[in-house]
């Protein structure tokens, strides 16, 4: 057979190097052609990641047993030789980069599983790629200088199996700038600072989420027929939201990304809640900052925590055992008390005007007060048990007013008591108090000091934010409260504003663990109606307008845009089946009870849509 | 009863001889339970301190007779008694008697035994191998200390008699503890009544003065609402039916497909409604119906309603306000549910002049009384009213609501086995086994000499493995294994488990036929001597405990049921025999491929490319030639799985007897 000359590229010969040219036959492999160009370049090397792309036809030759013929490869093909993997900046939820090596010949969805490997993510098949939205150009320059951190040192052979070595893949235990790099996959990041936040890019409706929608990459192609480069920016997102089989002793990164989504899909709206479930997020966001910064070694070890209740049970027992006196055991029995001189104004009740004060004391849930401390042996003149009260703070640091609002339940309806405070330290400890009595919690309760220091943390934050006026960098007592929620609310409250509501939040969560708050948090994101919608802007077979698909992991819906409202629902549990036709990129979709629907994409790719329904029941026939 | 009685006096005076062989440290701990008896005493529980003679008195009253008011009261507190000393004479005992047995260095297993255990059987077993002196004494120390503590908790314990209105018109009182939850209440009075322990039975707190309506969830504490109630208040706790309580898991498309339309919804298969619970209960997060509706609010204190559209999420309802959108971020905070609960109101027409009678009220457990607190809504049917009832219900109890549904059905599963066996010729399953009427001949067993010695628990002594407590039951069901994981179905998962069951009453003598009217057997006398008629407060398991072992079983088996027919069912079952719970979730495959017809492996998502031709199945016509053809595995074609019963009643007899006619139909 005729020999003929056969030009490639090498890329670690640099750009300009001139072409490698082979003298090559028709019938020679893929194989051959690699063994034979790597000894003409005479250098040594590790070649197994080295492939060849076919530049005109956006393909790389894998098959190196096939013929240069059987590919159809002639005299004029471009070809390149170069590595397989190559370095990426890859965004994770978290705002995050890291600069890895991804593989570029696989298709997508290989290649995500391969990223998810390396980062000890589990299920990477929930996750996928997506491109980045355009920055204009003064930001692109800022772009650069964010600190990149770097895993492209990794060996890929090591991203195979991963063996854990304390509770980390073994290549992130290597060195301590490693380590270090696993921590920060692993721990949540501190709230961003409000300006971050303003700045970032806020979907303002439901048309702007669908172009977002419209990044997804192709799963089923590689990264270099999509014209991604190396050292390109991607990223890596939750793209299906059915999230099964979370093991938070397992999925460390993959918990701490989830929550990293979720809470910037709350901080940037595109996911819409109300105002008290904004608060929430705010409270468990705080808490869970607050908790991973004392304890950051908390998700690898919360192994241990699982079984904290077991250990307390068998501590208790022990003790029991162990009480030998009377006395010792009667004083475990009983809670310590709280006793001061407060002041008292009942709203409501026309014998008592204004604030008097009394000796209060607390006892088990409940505050007595006497006309004196010398009088308290004997009969309280009022004795109110707080458990089932509401617990509301009022309070001004500039004014020094320390008010507990509290609305105690009655038979004939909710009466209600303020008690005032002299300051800081009295205030932390009753509002503490009154709150674990609420839950009818009585002081002996182990959260009782937790409660107090929170409550003055959230007093210092009121102290920081009302004297510097809201620019004060996030030290570690106070948090700015604009960073816990969405700009929205920037504008609507100020920080000192936000700080008792996101405190009121706060004491329904004040006790979770950092695992259980991660894990709140995102079931509350999950029940959230709009939850796990991706949306599309498609016109409709037969309709004029364009509307917007909604798809959800159980359902599609369609949203009429001009209303905003959901006009109609199909459950995929109900759906026969689905096609696409390529040619004139149109979805149809069949289901029970003769009904048909066909639509084509106007800000995605009908491949998109495709490969959302597609995933959605795969993943719910395999995984549920 | 006398029998007790005389047993105790002995005991008291061994008790008094065991002080005396000690030392200081169980000296003083003998003072303590003494003071700790008295305790009890003064809070009104009537403990009786063992050593007194008034005690002995007491008891001699008893046995002769009592007044009927305060009849089930004695009575209870009585039998209370009696679980109490049994446990603290039978510790005693045991623990005396191996020290002597120690002692004299001739003891055998038999003279360890037999005094103690054979009058009083509940106590822990005696440890089989010898201690030493030392390991006795600290053992003795530290069950005194055990005791001691668990009196010094006991005498905290609040305690309630609450008389339990039945649909008949009668009454049952029992004795309820604080750290009983509904549940356990519950099975107390499913033995009392011997009904057919059909999840829909309920309590029902009722408020005269209000007019609300409220049945309580399984896993509430009852004591604490009761406390709440006002000292001459005439509310009421009934015990009935209330077929709204797991409504939401028996037609779950009625709550989560509300707005489609009533055809739709009643033609739903029963595998979609599976899938509609698993959806909504079985995630990582409960997902409330989205409820949104045009309610009527009774504005504060006055006589007017007004109209609102109200939105239910599940941190709390909300409203939208006059002139604003319905999105999310515009909705005001109507209520949360923290501290409040959803009350039915009854005949608000009459009383607050409300535009129907459909109404419903959320208040503060504690208030009692009409109040600016209280806030009462109004709907325009009754759909809707259970609608947004259930909705808040679900929103404030979450995953619980579905735990407490699987250990009703679990019970009902139980108890239909029995009614199945004691009433074998029941040959209409389809409608719903008898319910109160059931109850009268059991009522007239409940005044024979053996007092109601309560079928349930004695099942439960016999069948081998005691159910496990209620928390090990309820782990929400592992995500992972297949698709349409069906532990909590009624219909399907009902008749599997109980089969086993089937083979339990082998245990017991068979039943004479003249009383095969008679749902349980009475259990063999020696046995009676456990509480009757009230389980002690601390959770059922250490009742269980106490059953003697059951004796072996008996090797003819008389059981009338066709026994080739279960045998069959036997063999597609997972090894039967032992168990008593229903844990083992049927497994997945079958149910999948029964329901489903073997539906095909899904694509995976991504689709490579060559399947771009023609993956899928070939349909011939009219497609485009670029078209993928994919079949959405799951759903599409779907027969009736063949253990379906018709109506999808939830009913499990007519399930059981469904899923066995068509087992022995197919042989």
């Amino acid at each position: 057979m005729a020999a003929w000359d056969l030009a490639i590229l090498v890329e670690d010969l640099g750009p300009d190097a001139p072409p490698v040219t082979l003298s090559v036959a028709s019938d020679l492999h893929v194989g051959g052609v690699i063994l034979k160009l790597v000894e003409k370049t005479q250098i040594k090397r590790d070649w197994s990641d080295h492939a060849l792309w076919w530049e005109q036809k956006q393909q790389w030759l894998l098959r190196t047993s096939w013929t240069l013929e059987k590919y159809g490869i002639h005299a004029d093909a471009r070809l390149l030789f170069m590595p397989q993997h190559k370095p990426v900046r890859l965004c994770l939820p978290s705002g995050i980069t890291l600069r890895l090596l991804a593989c570029f010949s696989n298709p997508v969805f290989q290649t995500v599983m391969g990223i998810c490997r390396m980062l000890n993510i589990r299920r990477p098949e929930e996750l996928s790629l997506l491109r980045p939205i355009e920055h204009k150009k003064k930001k692109k320059a800022k772009d650069l200088d964010e600190e990149i951190y770097d895993l492209t040192e990794v060996p890929l052979s090591s991203a195979s199996r991963p063996c854990l070595y304390n509770g980390m893949p073994a290549h992130f235990a290597d060195s301590s700038q490693m380590e270090a790099i696993y921590k920060m996959l692993s721990v949540t990041q501190p709230p961003p600072a409000p300006e971050v936040i303003a700045k970032q890019y806020r979907p303002a409706s439901v048309v702007d989420k669908a172009h977002i929608h419209g990044r997804w990459l192709d799963s089923s192609r590689c990264l270099m027929q999509q014209g991604i480069q190396e050292n390109d920016q991607i990223w890596l997102r939750f793209k299906f939201f059915a999230f099964y089989d979370i093991e938070p002793k397992y999925d460390v990164v993959r918990l701490t990304q989830l929550y990293e989504q979720a809470r910037w899909a709350i901080l940037l709206e595109d996911i819409d809640c109300t105002e008290e479930e904004m608060m929430l997020f705010g409270a468990l966001q705080y808490h869970i900052s607050k908790v991973s910064q004392s304890e950051p070694q908390m998700m690898s070890s919360s192994a241990a925590m699982d079984d904290l209740e077991s250990a307390l049970q068998s501590l208790e027992v022990k003790m029991e055992g162990e009480s030998s006196t009377a006395s010792e055991m009667l004083e475990t029995m009983t809670a310590p008390d709280l006793n001061d001189y407060l002041k008292i104004f009942r709203p409501k009740r026309l014998t008592l005007k204004g604030y008097k004060q009394y000796w209060f004391k607390f006892q088990d849930t409940s505050i007595s007060y006497f006309k004196s401390k010398e009088e308290s042996i004997g009969e309280p003149i009022q004795k109110i048990n707080l458990k089932g009260c509401e617990v509301a703070p009022d309070v001004n640091m500039a004014a020094q007013k320390f008010l507990i609002r509290l609305l105690i339940p009655a038979p004939e309806g909710m009466n209600e008591v303020y008690l005032r405070c002299e300051n800081e330290q009295q205030y932390a400890q009753w509002m503490a108090a009154c709150r674990l009595g609420s839950k009818g919690k009585t002081l002996a309760d182990s959260s009782f000091q937790s409660e107090i220091q929170s409550i003055r943390s959230f007093l210092a934050m009121q102290k920081s934010s009302s004297s510097s006026h809201g620019n004060v960098p996030a030290s570690d007592e106070s948090i700015n409260t604009h960073s816990l929620v969405s700009p929205r609310y920037h504008k609507k409250y100020k920080p000192k504003q936000l700080t008792p509501r996101i405190l009121d939040a706060y004491q329904n969560v004040a006790q979770l663990s950092l695992t259980d708050a991660v894990m709140r948090f995102l079931q509350i994101w999950q029940a959230l109606p709009d939850f796990g919608l991706s949306y599309v802007v498609v016109r409709f077979k037969g309709s004029r307008k364009d509307e917007v698909l909604g798809i959800a992991p159980n359902r599609l819906i369609r949203i009429d845009l001009g209303v905003g409202d959901v006009v109609k629902t199909w459950r995929y549990n109900n759906m026969k089946q689905w096609n696409v036709n390529w040619d004139i990129r149109q979805v149809a979709i069949e289901f029970e009870g003769n009904v048909n629907i066909a639509f084509s994409c106007v800000t995605a790719d009908c491949k998109i849509v495709h490969e959302f329904i597609g995933g959605y029941i795969f993943m719910s026939n395999t995984q549920s | 009863m006398q029998s007790g009685a005389a047993l105790r006096k002995d005991n008291n005076k061994t008790r008094i001889n065991t002080f005396e062989k000690m030392d200081d440290i169980d000296a003083m701990f003998s003072d303590l339970l003494g003071e700790m008896d008295l305790l009890t005493q003064s809070l009104g529980q009537e403990t009786v301190p063992p050593a007194s003679p008034p005690s002995t008195n007491k008891e001699v009253n008893f046995s002769i007779g009592f007044t009927d008011q305060n009849e089930s009261l004695n009575e209870l507190e009585d039998t209370d008694l009696d679980a109490l000393m049994a446990d603290l004479v039978a510790d005693l005992n045991a623990t005396e008697e191996k020290l002597a047995a120690e002692i004299q260095a001739s003891s055998t297993g038999s003279s360890v035994s037999t005094p103690a255990s054979s009058a009083t059987s509940p106590i822990p077993p005696p440890q089989s191998s010898k201690p030493t002196k030392e390991e006795i004494e600290a053992q003795m120390k530290a069950d005194k200390i055990k005791l001691a503590l668990e009196k010094l908790k006991e005498a905290k314990v609040k305690k309630l008699v609450v008389k339990f209105l039945l649909n008949d018109g009668s009454a049952k009182t029992l004795m309820v503890d604080e750290r009983q939850t509904v549940r356990e209440v519950l099975d107390n009075l499913f033995e009392k009544t011997h009904c057919d322990c059909n999840v829909d039975w309920s309590l029902c707190e009722t408020n005269h003065e209000l007019q609300l309506e409220r049945t309580f969830e399984d896993h509430e504490n009852l004591v604490e609402p009761l406390l709440a109630w006002t000292r001459d208040s005439e509310n009421k706790i009934l015990f009935q039916e209330r077929r709204e309580k797991n409504e939401v898991f028996k037609n779950p498309q009625n709550f989560y497909l509300w707005k489609k339309d009533k055809k739709a919804l009643k033609d739903i298969k029963d595998k979609d409604k599976e899938l509609l619970v698993q959806e909504n209960f079985c995630g990582t997060s409960i997902i409330v119906p989205d409820l949104e509706a045009v309610l009527h609010l009774k504005e504060d204190g006055k006589k007017s309603w007004k109209q609102r559209l109200f939105q239910l999420r599940a941190s709390g309802i909300y409203y939208v306000p006059k002139g604003k959108t319905k999105s999310s971020r515009d909705l005001v905070c109507f209520v949360q549910f923290d501290n409040l609960n959803v009350y039915y109101g009854k005949d608000f027409k009459s009383k607050y002049k409300a535009p129907t009678d459909f109404c419903f009220v959320l208040k503060h457990p504690q208030i009692q009384k009409e109040s600016q607190y209280i806030k009462y809504l109004c709907c325009d049917d009754a759909r809707t009213m259970n609608l947004w009832v259930t909705g808040i219900r679900i929103a404030k109890y979450g995953v619980s609501l579905y735990e407490n549904f699987k250990t009703s059905e679990k019970k009902a599963a139980v108890s239909s086995v029995w009614t199945n066996r004691s009433t074998p010729s029941s040959s209409n399953p389809s409608t719903p086994s008898p319910t109160i009427k059931a109850k009268s001949p059991n009522q007239a067993n409940g005044h024979a000499p053996t007092p109601q010695p309560g079928p349930i628990s004695a099942d439960f002594g016999n069948i081998p493995p005691p159910p496990p407590p209620m928390a090990e039951i309820l782990p929400p069901p592992p995500p992972d294994p297949a698709f349409p994981p069906p532990p909590s179905l009624p219909s399907k998962g009902s008749p599997k488990p109980s089969l086993p069951q089937r083979k339990l009453p082998t245990n017991f003598p068979p039943p004479p036929p003249s009383m095969d009217n008679l749902p349980p057997p009475p259990p063999p006398p020696p046995i009676d001597d456990a509480p009757p008629d009230f389980l002690p407060p601390p959770p059922p398991t250490s009742g269980f405990g106490s059953l003697p072992p059951p004796p072996p079983p008996m090797s003819s088996l008389p059981l009338p049921p066709p026994p080739a027919s279960f045998g069959r069912m036997d063999q597609s079952l997972p090894p039967p025999p032992p168990d008593p719970e229903f844990l083992p979730p049927p497994p997945p495959e079958p149910v999948f491929t029964g329901g489903g017809g073997g539906p095909p492996p899904p694509p995976p998502p991504p689709p490579p490319p060559a399947a771009g031709g023609g993956g899928g199945f070939p349909r011939p016509a009219l497609r485009p030639v670029g078209s993928v053809k994919k079949m959405p595995p799951a759903p599409p074609k779907r027969t009736t799985p063949s253990l379906q019963g018709g109506g999808g009643d939830g009913d499990l007899m007519s399930e059981l007897m469904l899923a066995m006619n068509k087992k022995r139909g197919a042989h």
